[in-house]
C-alpha cells in the first residue's frame, strides 16, 4: 500500500515479555486502519478495533510500526517500538591507581537491557558532594580527584542507573586506603646472567601511572616457574626494580611476572605481562671423537633431575 | 646551608631516618591490632562512625602537597605528642573501670604508648638537626573524656587508635617527603628485605 506523507515518530518502550497494545494515535477504536511493521503489512488477527496488540513481546519486536486510516490510507501513526527491560542493581568499583592524586569509579549493569541506559553517580565524602568528572570513553567511567588525604572519614558512592522502563542503585562505601591499587609494573624484562647458569636477571619499572614514588614508594612481588613445573616460586621485595633469581634450574625456561603494592595500604595490582628466559648455558665445544663419547656418557647422568622438595601438579598457579 | 655545604648532619648518617620509618611500620602493624582487639574488648562495632568525634588529631590533609618541611615535621610532633596523652588517658580508663584485669591488654596499650613517645623523640631530633624551630610542647592533658558516659569514652578511644593509625601512613610519607625535598645523600628510607618463600 503506498501511503506517502511525513509523520512524527513517537517512540514506545515495552518491557519483554509483556503484552503491547500501540494506539493509532487520534483515531477512534472501531475507525478502519491496517498496520505495517518495517514496512511489512499486518494481519488482522494482531488488530483489536484500531489499535495494534502484541502478545509476549520480545526483541524481535522491535522496530518501526506505522498506522494507516482508511479510506484514504494515508499514514495516521508511526511509533518505535523498543522493547527491553529495567536495569538491575549496577555493579560499582572504584579504584586508586594514581594515589594520592584521586581514583576513579567504574561501573557496569550485571545483565544487558536492551535499550539505552543512563548512569547518575554522587560521591560523598566528608559530608560534601564531590565532582566525579566524566571520562568520555569509556562512557561508565568518572574520576575524582582527593582534595583530602590520609582521611579516616568513608567515601559513599551511589549510582543509579535508568532507562524509559525503570531505575535500580546501588551504595558503596569505603576508605581512602582500601581502594589504592596501583597498575602492574612495567617494562619487565629477564635477561641470563653469563657464566651463570642458574641466575636470571629481572628487572622492570614503576607503572607509569604512579605519579609519585619518592614519597609513596611500592613493594614488589616478584613470582617464578620453569614452563615445565606448575609451581610458582615468589619473592618480595621492599624496594628496588630489580631482582637476580639464584635458584634458576639451569637451562630451563622460565615464566616471570611481577606484581606491586603501596608499601602500607591498599592491595596487590594485576601481575605484569609475563615475560621469559633461559639461564646462561656453556656453549658446546668442539671436540674429538673419543672426547666426544666420553662427553656424551657424562651428558647423560646429569640430565635434569626434580629435587625432591618441589611439587609436580597440575594444580592452578594458587595465587600469593 | 649553603647547598654547595656539606648535607646536615642527619643526613650524613643515613640512621636517622631509617629506623623512624620502621618504628613507624610496627607502629602501624601494632596500632591496628590494638585497635582489633579494642574494638572487640570494648564489644564496639568495627564500622561505627566515628566522625564526630573531636579533640584527636586527625591525619587528613588538605593539598597535603604543598606542606613545608618545618610544617610537616613540626605538625607530625605535636600530633604524636598529642597521641602521647590520649594513650596515657585510654590506659588508664581500660585499669580504672573498662578492663580493670585485662593485664596483657594493658600492655600492649602501653607498648603502643614508648613506641609514640620514642617516635616524639626521633621527630624532635630530626627537627633540631635540621635547624627546624621545634614547637612548644603543650602536654596538658586533654582530659577530652572528662564526664563522658562509659561508651562515649570507649568511642573515642577507638577513634585516637583510627587516627594514630591512619598517622603513621601519613609520617612515613612525610619523611620520605623532607627526604625528598632536601635532595642530599638520599637517606635509605627504605631497606631491602628480601622474604624468599618456595
Amino acid at each position: 500500500a503506498q501511503r506517502p506523507s511525513q509523520q512524527e515518530t513517537h517512540i514506545h518502550y515495552a518491557q519483554l515479555g509483556t503484552d503491547v497494545t500501540l494506539l493509532c494515535g487520534s483515531v477512534d477504536q472501531d475507525a478502519a486502519v491496517t498496520w505495517t511493521a518495517n514496512s511489512t503489512d499486518l494481519d488482522a488477527s494482531h488488530l483489536n478495533g484500531s489499535r495494534l496488540v502484541l502478545r509476549n513481546v520480545d526483541l524481535s519486536h522491535s522496530g518501526q510500526y506505522t498506522c494507516y486510516e482508511g479510506p484514504s490510507w494515508h499514514v495516521k501513526y508511526r511509533v518505535n517500538l523498543r522493547v527491553g527491560l529495567p536495569p538491575k542493581e549496577p555493579i560499582v568499583m572504584c579504584r586508586s591507581n594514581n594515589y594520592p592524586n584521586g581514583f576513579y569509579c567504574s561501573w557496569h549493569l550485571p545483565s544487558p537491557t536492551y535499550i539505552n541506559d543512563t548512569f547518575n553517580i554522587t560521591v560523598v565524602h566528608d559530608s560534601k558532594e564531590i565532582v566525579c568528572k566524566k571520562e568520555m570513553p569509556p562512557k561508565n567511567r568518572c574520576y575524582i580527584q582527593f582534595l583530602q588525604v590520609f582521611s579516616t572519614k568513608k567515601y559513599k558512592v551511589t549510582l543509579t542507573a535508568s532507562n524509559p522502563l525503570g531505575s535500580s542503585s546501588t551504595t558503596i562505601s569505603f576508605d581512602e586506603f582500601a581502594i589504592v591499587k596501583p597498575d602492574p609494573p612495567e617494562n619487565v624484562v629477564a635477561k641470563p646472567v653469563p657464566n651463570n647458569a642458574r641466575r636470571l636477571l629481572v628487572s622492570w619499572q614503576y607503572p607509569s601511572s604512579w605519579p609519585d614514588p619518592d614519597s609513596f614508594p611500592l613493594k614488589f612481588f616478584l613470582r617464578y616457574r620453569p614452563l615445565i613445573i606448575d609451581q610458582w616460586q615468589h619473592v618480595e621485595l621492599s624496594d628496588g626494580t630489580s631482582h637476580i633469581i639464584t635458584d634458576a634450574y639451569a637451562g630451563k625456561e622460565y615464566i616471570i611476572q611481577v606484581a606491586a603494592k603501596d608499601n602500607d595500604i591498599g592491595t596487590w595490582s594485576d601481575w605484569s605481562v609475563a615475560v621469559h628466559a633461559t639461564p646462561w648455558t656453556e656453549e658446546p665445544k668442539h671436540l674429538t671423537t673419543e672426547a666426544q663419547g666420553a662427553e656424551t656418557t657424562t651428558a647423560s647422568t646429569s640430565a635434569f633431575v626434580v629435587p625432591p622438595t618441589t611439587r609436580l601438579s597440575d594444580s592452578d598457579v594458587t595465587d600469593r | 646551608m649553603a647547598s654547595s655545604e656539606k648535607p646536615p648532619v642527619a643526613f650524613q648518617h643515613p640512621g636517622l631516618c631509617h629506623p623512624t620509618i620502621y618504628l613507624l611500620r610496627k607502629m602501624r602493624s601494632d596500632v591496628c591490632s590494638l585497635l582489633e582487639s579494642y574494638v572487640e574488648k570494648q564489644g564496639l562495632d568495627a564500622n561505627f562512625n566515628l566522625d564526630s568525634i573531636d579533640g584527636v588529631p586527625v591525619a587528613d590533609a588538605e593539598s597535603w602537597g604543598e606542606l613545608s618541611d618545618a610544617e610537616r615535621l613540626g605538625d607530625n610532633l605535636k600530633t604524636y605528642w598529642a597521641f602521647q596523652v590520649l594513650l596515657d588517658e585510654i590506659l588508664e580508663e581500660q585499669r580504672s573501670n573498662l578492663t580493670p584485669t585485662d593485664v596483657a591488654f594493658h600492655e600492649s596499650i602501653q607498648s603502643v604508648i614508648l613506641q609514640v613517645s620514642a617516635l616524639a623523640y626521633q621527630l624532635e631530633e630530626l627537627m633540631v638537626v635540621l635547624k627546624h624551630k621545634v614547637p612548644a610542647k603543650e602536654l596538658e592533658s586533654t582530659k577530652g573524656s572528662n564526664g563522658k558516659g562509659l561508651f562515649e569514652k570507649k568511642v573515642r578511644g577507638m577513634k585516637v587508635l583510627q587516627e594514630l593509625a591512619q598517622w603513621t601512613v601519613r609520617s612515613i610519607r612525610d619523611l620520605h617527603q623532607v627526604s625528598k625535598s632536601l635532595q642530599t645523600d638520599n637517606i635509605p628510607c627504605e631497606s631491602r628485605q628480601l622474604t624468599q618463600e618456595k
